[in-house]
């Protein structure tokens, strides 16, 4: 009885420890992403808590798991319902919209004020912009609450990052992990699949119809980058902004292969475009080769980034068929 | 007292000319310039055979691309066009303005038609997010704020010319703090607004152009004509009023006519800062002190002038632009400084 | 003529002239004498449509065309410094240019002859900011007389005018008047010198008339000590009346 007592309680105790239910997530199936759904996490009272996380507020301790987040940060939302923490949401700023059913709330994201976001009392808050004047993260920390600020992500790696930093600090680490891998996997099916039709294309990203833009130095650009596209800003942008202004003689002249409107949700298509003085005529225009983006997609930095580099290669790829 | 023999009959005033010369060859070359120069780097001699070959009746092969053609014709042509239009329009109005308000340095903002054309904008941004809605808000703003400024400048101060600008700048107050405010509440329009305000010519077409030629063209004859009813003006109200001038009217006509064609200006174009002063004032200096000088080299030193400063705005920083606002402001600040130190001089 | 009728001028609410009623003939010279404030200066301003006024003024043929038929020289001009002399006598023919017309050769002429007839020939080119007060006074009054109004009111003419200018200056705003026939109003402080040119005098006092007449009927020194204050003799002379001042005290 002896040599049984001790191998019993092992196996008693190496059953408590896997024992797992699967999480329920919010996610509605019609709307979710490329990923496939998100891996049951375990959840254990304690697992894995306190524990801390690096942010761009540097590190963040959080004791423990949190169950009344408020996000402030629409990239972060969906980052957030992507890794199955969309139980632990209570509230979503006023310009988060994805996925449906987010509980949108009157919140500002990019005027957070520190008494409205602690009425919804929160253990965890995630914000991707604070004013300088007004630091809220230092505030919230006064009374206690953990902030992750994760600011506009520079390169594909910062997406990953800041979604495992949400999965470990949510309690959803192996949900993040899977998503991660499995937007690789999309990523690099797309870009096997456009194989080289769009190497050396031009295009033109336009933010505004006062003709901002993105070089290919930036988030968004390296995106396109994956395809082999070339942007016409880059050698406009001598200052190395990022998101010069362009103007209409420079893009005329340039003649890009391809179009993409970013500012379509404040009217601009392919018919603006044509009653622009000097526009009516280009290539893109006359090819068909002018894409309306979705705006939120196109200015975000989370799961549906997979999203935006799929509507570009079908710009590709009807460009290489057409040719 | 000896009496001397018939005098020669003296002439009166006028501009000359020689300033009339140097007027119309800085406009030539500043258009010249605005047609061959850009970041899309035309050949100069192709652009101007294509330029001659483009006039009724005149031939001369050129050698452009299609798309070089639509780059000078459908971007650079109007553009020119109509900096040199709201350049003439601004200066003539700001010579209109000095002239009744007796004051060198007033412009063509004074009665609150910037910051009401500012707050037109505003709101067609913030409220609407319709760039087409723009340009008749903003007209509407600015008319209606001289409307509010003439109304209160009349009713509470009297007709006098100082209550004029004294209500002009409690009405130009009161719509910035508006403007503000609509501001704060749509921070996402920020962005596009301040562009605005800076002034551009960026997206000009010839349907622009055509929006601000009635305006210019009414309001431009209206003022030239007057010229000689500025000179009278700058004796005071009294003695104007003795010499059978009725003030009233004539300050209503001229500030009417120049209002109109700023606020039109100033709906296409934004805010350009500076001509209004910077150009009638160093005419001032430089030709003479008669509206009659003033008035017509105004026109075509004031097309000159933001011909030149969005020729500037565009190659500066190419292929990116400087808004406008800033090239003007830029030479403005070190103008008043001369301004002012030839008349610490001169006292 | 010119004509006055029951006319009162107040300023903020308090009545400074009238009502009063005077009348100038034709080719008459009307001298306005008073103190500071009495009224001379407002009676010439209602005059040319000024200052507002309560009753009438009319003029001999019945319009009274600013400018036209009435030219004023103000007594407080604006000179605008960079103008010329003859820019400046130019713009008195402002009343016969229409709106949006420019000088014809009537136009440049008159000017030349006002010139003239005010020695400015010299100083045809200077700017006003450049003369000295006397010479800005005669630029003012060419300028008036460049309008060639059947009636001329003048405010202080000779106020900067050293003496001899001053009777210059006069005597060429008389000859004017009885070759072409003017009317002439003047508001002079030289009681003397308005006595010798006018031919009738108005003493104006606290804005109402207290006393009409030839010169030597109102230069009386009961007259001017009681509305001037005391310290005034009357001596009279071939010419007409002089005024001189006495002082108060006798022993020095």
């Amino acid at each position: 009885m002896r040599r049984i007592a001790p191998i019993l309680a092992l196996l008693l105790f190496a059953a408590c420890a896997t024992d797992a239910t699967p999480t329920t997530t919010t996610v509605d199936s019609a709307t979710t992403t490329p990923a496939t759904q998100p891996a049951p996490g375990s959840i254990g009272p304690a697992s894995g808590f306190p524990l801390t996380v690096m942010a761009d507020n540097g590190e963040v301790t959080i004791e423990k798991r949190p169950e009344a987040i408020v996000s402030l940060s629409p990239t972060a939302t969906e980052m957030l319902f992507a890794v199955g923490a969309g139980d632990q949401v209570i509230a979503v700023d006023d310009q988060s919209d994805f996925p449906t059913g987010v509980p949108t709330s009157d919140l500002s994201g990019f005027t957070p004020n520190l008494e409205a976001i602690l009425s919804y009392q929160p253990d965890l808050v995630i914000l991707s912009f604070e004013p300088a004047d007004s630091p809220v993260s230092e505030g919230l920390a006064a009374t206690g609450v953990s902030t992750l600020v994760l600011d506009g992500a520079q390169t594909l790696d910062d997406v990953y990052g800041q979604i495992e930093v949400i999965g470990k600090a949510t309690g959803n680490q192996e949900a993040a992990t899977a998503l991660n891998l499995a937007m690789q996997a999309e990523i690099d099916e797309i870009v096997s699949d456009t194989a080289s039709s769009g190497q050396g294309l031009t295009y033109y990203h336009e933010l505004d119809p006062s003709f901002f833009t993105a070089t290919s130095e930036t988030f968004i650009g390296q995106i396109y980058s994956l395809l082999g596209l070339v942007n016409i800003a880059d050698q406009a942008d001598t200052e190395g902004i990022g998101y010069p202004q362009l103007s209409a003689e420079y893009i005329v002249s340039q003649d890009p292969d391809l179009i993409f409107l970013a500012d379509a949700d404040f009217g601009e298509s392919a018919e603006t475009l044509a009653e622009r003085p000097g526009w009516g005529g280009m290539t893109a225009l006359d090819d068909g080769a002018v894409v309306e983006l979705d705006g939120d997609i196109a200015s975000r930095w989370g799961p549906r980034i997979v999203n935006f580099l799929a509507t570009v290669a079908d710009a590709v790829k009807t460009h290489a068929s057409a040719a | 007292m000896s009496q001397t023999s018939t005098p020669t009959l003296i002439a009166p005033a006028r501009p000359g000319r020689p300033a009339l010369g140097i007027a119309v060859a800085v406009l030539g070359v500043a258009v010249l310039g605005g047609l061959l120069v850009g970041p899309a780097r035309i050949d100069v001699g192709g652009a101007i055979a294509a330029l001659y070959d483009a006039i009724p009746g005149f031939e001369s092969a050129h050698g452009l691309t299609e798309v070089e053609q639509r780059v000078l014709f459908d971007i650079r042509l109007p553009r020119v066009v109509m900096g040199a239009l709201v350049g003439a329009v601004l200066a003539l109005a700001g010579a209109a303005y000095q002239g009744v308000f007796r004051n060198p340095l007033a412009d063509p903002y004074l009665l609150g038609v910037a910051a009401g054309a500012g707050l037109g904008a505003t709101l067609a941004f913030a409220w609407t997010g319709n760039e087409a809605l723009v340009a008749p808000l903003a007209l509407a703003g600015g008319l209606a704020a001289v409307v509010v400024t003439y109304t209160l400048g009349r009713s509470v101060g009297g007709r006098t010319a100082t209550s004029l600008i004294l209500a002009g700048v409690a009405v130009a107050a009161f719509a910035t703090a508006l403007q503000t405010y609509v501001l704060q509440r749509h921070v996402e329009s920020i962005r596009e607004v301040y562009s605005w305000i800076l002034g551009r010519l960026v997206t000009v077409g010839w349907v622009n152009v055509l929006a601000l030629l009635p305006y210019a063209v009414v309001a431009g004859a209206v003022l030239v004509a007057a010229r000689r009813l500025l000179d009278v003006l700058g004796l005071g109200d009294e003695e104007a009023i003795a010499l059978g001038l009725n003030v009233t009217r004539v300050r209503w006509v001229v500030v009417t006519a120049a209002t109109l064609a700023t606020a039109a200006a100033v709906s296409v174009s934004g805010l350009i800062g500076f001509v209004g002063i910077i150009v009638p004032h160093t005419i001032r200096i430089l030709f003479g002190w008669s509206y009659r000088v003033i008035v017509p080299l105004s026109v075509l030193f004031g097309a000159a002038f933001l011909v030149i400063a969005d020729l500037a705005a565009r190659t500066l920083v190419a292929p990116g632009e400087l808004p406008i606002g800033v090239v003007t402001a830029f030479f403005g600040a070190p103008f008043f400084l001369i301004v002012l130190r030839s008349l610490r001089r001169a006292s | 003529m010119i004509g006055w009728r029951q006319v009162a001028v107040a300023y903020e609410g308090k009545r400074v002239l009238g009502p009063m009623t005077l009348e100038v003939q034709d080719g008459e010279w009307l001298g306005l004498i008073g103190p500071n404030g009495a009224g001379k200066s407002t009676l010439l301003r209602a005059a040319v449509g000024v200052v507002e006024h309560d009753g009438d003024i009319s003029l001999g043929n019945g319009r009274r065309r600013m400018g036209l038929d009435v030219a004023w020289m103000p007594q407080r001009p604006n000179l605008p410094d960079d103008m010329s002399v003859a820019d400046y006598v130019l713009l008195g023919r402002t009343p016969h240019i229409g709106h949006f017309g420019t000088e014809n050769r009537d136009d440049l002429e008159s000017t030349a002859a006002a010139l003239a007839s005010l020695d400015l020939n010299d100083l045809s080119h200077r700017t006003l900011g450049t003369l000295s007060g006397g010479e800005a006074q005669r630029a003012v009054l060419a300028r008036a007389l460049a309008q060639e109004a059947p009636v001329l009111l003048l405010d202080e003419p000779t106020a900067n005018l050293d003496i001899g200018h001053g009777i210059e200056v006069l005597e060429v705003v008389d000859g004017l008047r009885l070759k072409e026939g003017l009317t002439v109003v003047t508001a002079v402080h030289d009681l003397t010198l308005a006595g010798r040119f006018a031919d009738r005098l108005v003493l104006l006092s606290h804005g109402a008339i207290v006393a009409e007449g030839t010169p030597s009927e109102v230069l009386t020194e009961e007259l001017l000590t009681a509305h001037y204050g005391p310290g005034i003799r009357v001596i009279a002379e071939v010419d007409g009346p002089t005024v001189v001042p006495v002082r108060r005290s006798n022993d020095r």
